[in-house]
């Protein structure tokens, strides 16, 4: 018996009835008005749906004829200038309440660093009426802002909107011959059944150890734009220095590479439409398995965007143990990068491996220490964190931060001067900062190129305004240049770290709303109205009210954003992550072209994927 | 009392089994094959800390042609499947599986579309390790399992191990 691989459609997922009358609602249209969104309605008049700010946001709502024009004139416009388009997505409302409007939208995220402004874009796309959804089509960006390439291909693949114009409108991540686009509404979760009895008769074990998947036996194809006159040599994803299952189709003329064909998807799974099956509070520990090497980040930025839908406030102490446990966690990872980079480059790097893991064992057991898991810790939640710190939890971390400045000398010593080292860095995998801007790249690997962003400084969350910190940028825009910042990174992290814990207050860890985050456990016990609240949260869970909201927070690895549809009930409508790894993973093709086959993997490494984020 | 009172002093006789799982036992060399969180794990059992090399076990070797052991660390995806039975069948016998986490048992967290719900739909499991992820200490135990049940098996056994089907014939590494 082959493996279906056709989605099963569970009828036990929906529960539609718990939703009181009203729910689903559309999102409210944006208010009031912004100088950005007055400059722009005085240039495109009538085209402008609506603008205004919502939920903080500043959106603007587009015909569709106009999108091109608007996102030139976003870019050139001197009063304007939105350098870098952010992010991509599309939103399927057919489960919301139309009168007659379009059934998909595609949602823009333009970004001024230079402004320090952040504007959503959204726009209708045209689709015949009562399609099955295969026909929305809406132009493509990649003309304006190259970055918008990849994005609109995940858009197109898992929501199915076309892209008029798009260059390489292909499947990115599901296998090319799936059969539907899943997070349409109308495409079930899958997944099996979960059995509470088992008979060895039943007829799925007689196969078991031994199906294999139905396919069909070919030659593989060449990528669209690559030569057979040229070598074609297949990269992964079985590969050590590929981080994980990436595959790469790299085309070599000679020793030279000509082009970079990325294949991704091959740890797709389907976190988004995952989120969209779950109660809020449910998909945070989801986010510990997307980048599996900062899961505190990702608490973070996906508590935060629906603390800010909810409008909640969040008790200092609870701030600052964030801020703690984000910084940490940024060092895990940098350390975590800094062994596998060193390991793909150098042979003689398997000290610096062990080395480097050491320290980040320490950094675990202190993770350990505060929630008792060691990666996927799912300790900050909605309101809070999960629980207060230990009494212990304090000394020992300020006695890691007494010895991690040394031990990144010792690093430092062992590569940043050796010849080697640098022979292998410098001038490999060069990135100019307009194409930094233009291909939507963020973090270390904007500012290895010049940009001085960090969204920590400038567009502060979580009290960070109250930290003094550098943010180290280079103007070499190569590979050396990316590995003194994330160097330089973990020092700012020790700095920051040094200072929150001299001030970290006493007082709650986590919110009093007890509509949003659970009461203490020892309450349940003397509490009635404690013990419905509990039943309430776990049954149900909180309602967020309909509207929309896009927030990025600083991650490891770049942006990382959350964009998140409420229709009113308990689960998320739209659920979209902004991978940093997914957008500057797309600069590979770029930076690799006219270097050796090794100096892929110095890219790799310097571009600091994590497979789990780029593939979703 | 028989043979052995015939060979000269310091030769030992054993029987082929012992000797041979001896050797297997304590020197797996597992495939340098990772896929999500569980391998960081992995990568953590491999280093100073936890020291699979205690075991025998240090040796990663990156060519599924001289590794004994798949260690599956994380979600099998409906597009990597394939792929994950392709190098099983390119690893030489004897060989062994573990099913790192609950995502390679059983499909985990991820009961959806993407995701196979379990690796033991597509290839033979030996030992099962719960957990999301599992600690290293977990994975050693499991490792520890493996070599009890090494130790218990016939080097005949192996020999009668169906050929694998060609690779070409169970998918294309198409593009």
């Amino acid at each position: 018996m082959p493996l279906d691989v056709a989605p099963v459609f569970r009828t036990y997922e929906t529960q539609r009835t718990l939703n009181p009358p009203g729910i689903p609602a559309l999102a409210p249209m944006p208010t009031g008005e912004t100088d950005d969104t007055r400059r722009i309605c005085e240039r495109f008049g009538e085209d402008i749906v609506a603008a205004g700010l919502h939920n903080g946001n500043q959106v603007v709502m587009v015909e569709p004829s106009q999108l091109k024009a608007l996102a030139t004139f976003l870019r050139d416009d001197p009063g304007l200038k939105y350098e870098t388009l952010i992010d991509v997505t599309g939103l399927d409302r057919s489960h919301l309440p139309l009168n007659g409007d379009a059934r998909f939208q595609a949602v823009y995220q333009f970004r001024s660093y230079s402004r320090n402004q952040h504007l959503t874009v959204v726009a209708d796309c045209e689709d015949e009426q009562g399609g099955d959804g295969n026909q929305a089509q809406i132009d493509s960006l990649t003309g304006v802002y190259r970055g918008a390439e990849w994005p609109e291909r995940e858009a197109y693949d898992l929501m199915g909107i076309r892209f008029a114009g798009h260059p390489d409108l292909r499947r990115i991540l599901m296998p090319k011959n799936w059969p539907n686009h899943p997070l349409q509404k109308q495409a079930p979760l899958g997944g099996e059944e979960v059995p509470f009895t088992f008979t060895w008769d039943d007829p799925e074990f007689d196969t078991l150890g031994t199906q294999i998947l139905p396919a069909e036996s070919k030659a593989p194809d060449l990528p669209p734009g690559m030569s057979r006159q040229n070598m074609v040599i297949n990269m992964g994803p079985h590969h050590p220095s590929t981080h994980g299952v990436l595959r790469l189709v790299v085309e070599m003329d000679g020793e030279r590479i000509v082009s970079i064909d990325p294949d991704l998807g091959f740890l797709h799974s389907g976190f988004e439409k995952t989120g969209e099956n779950k109660r809020y509070k449910d998909f945070v520990y989801y986010t510990d398995r997307m980048d599996y090497l900062s899961a505190m980040s990702n608490n973070l930025g996906y508590c935060l965007t629906i603390e800010h839908m909810l409008g909640l406030e969040i008790p200092e102490r609870a701030q600052v143990i964030r801020v703690i446990m984000a910084e940490m966690q940024r060092i895990a990872s940098h350390l975590f990068w800094l062994a596998t980079h060193v390991l793909d480059v150098s042979g003689t790097g398997m000290s610096l491996l062990m080395y480097a893991t050491r320290e980040r064992e320490r950094i675990l057991d202190l993770f350990e220490m505060a929630c008792g898991a060691r990666l996927t810790v799912s300790y900050i939640r909605i309101g809070g964190v999960w629980q207060d710190l230990p009494d212990a939890f304090i000394d020992e971390l300020k006695g890691f931060l007494r010895l991690m400045p040394q031990k990144i000398r010792e690093y430092e010593a062992m590569v940043t001067e050796a010849p080697l080292w640098q022979e292998r860095l410098t001038g490999i995998g060069y990135i100019s900062a307009e194409d930094a801007l233009g291909m939507g790249l963020t973090g270390p690997m904007l500012r290895g190129s010049g940009i001085d962003w960090d969204l920590r400084r400038d567009r502060p969350y979580s009290g960070y305004e109250a930290y003094e910190f550098e943010v180290p940028t280079s103007d070499s825009g190569d590979c050396y240049g990316r590995f003194i910042i994330r160097l330089e990174e973990m020092r700012q992290s020790v700095r920051i770290l040094e200072q929150a814990v001299d001030n970290l207050p006493s007082g709650l860890y986590k919110s009093n709303n007890r509509k949003v985050a659970l009461p203490p456990r020892a309450e349940l016990d003397v509490s009635m109205e404690a013990l419905i609240h509990h039943f309430k949260l776990m049954t149900e869970g909180f309602h967020v009210a309909p509207g929309y909201y896009y927030n990025g927070i600083e991650n490891s690895k770049g942006e990382l954003g959350f964009y998140v549809y409420s229709d009113g009930s308990a689960k998320p409508y739209r659920l979209h992550v902004h991978g940093p790894s997914f957008n500057n993973l797309y600069a590979i093709d770029h930076i690799s072209r006219g270097e050796m086959l090794s100096d892929v993997v110095t890219n790799i490494g310097s571009i600091d994927i994590v497979l789990g984020e780029v593939d979703r | 009392m028989g043979i052995e009172e015939k060979v000269p002093e310091g030769i030992l006789t054993t029987s082929l089994d012992s000797v041979i799982n001896w050797g297997r036992a304590n020197s797996t060399w597992p495939l340098l094959f990772g896929l999500a969180c569980c391998a960081m794990e992995m990568i953590a059992t491999g280093t100073a800390r936890h020291d699979i090399a205690r075991y025998g076990s240090e040796l990663f070797r990156a060519s599924p042609r001289q590794a004994d052991l798949m260690i599956v660390s994380g979600r099998v995806s409906n597009k990597m499947a394939p792929v994950i039975k392709r190098i099983y069948d390119q690893m030489l016998a004897p060989k062994w599986v573990i099913a790192m986490g609950i995502c390679a048992s059983a499909g985990g967290p991820f009961n959806n579309y993407a995701i196979i719900q379990g690796v033991d739909k597509i290839i033979p499991v030996d030992v099962y390790v719960p957990g999301c992820p599992p600690r290293p200490e977990s994975l050693l135990y499991a490792m520890d399992l493996l070599r009890a049940k090494q130790r218990g098996e016939s080097v005949g056994a192996w020999r009668n191990v169906e050929e694998p089907v060609a690779a070409d014939e169970i998918m294309p590494l198409g593009v």
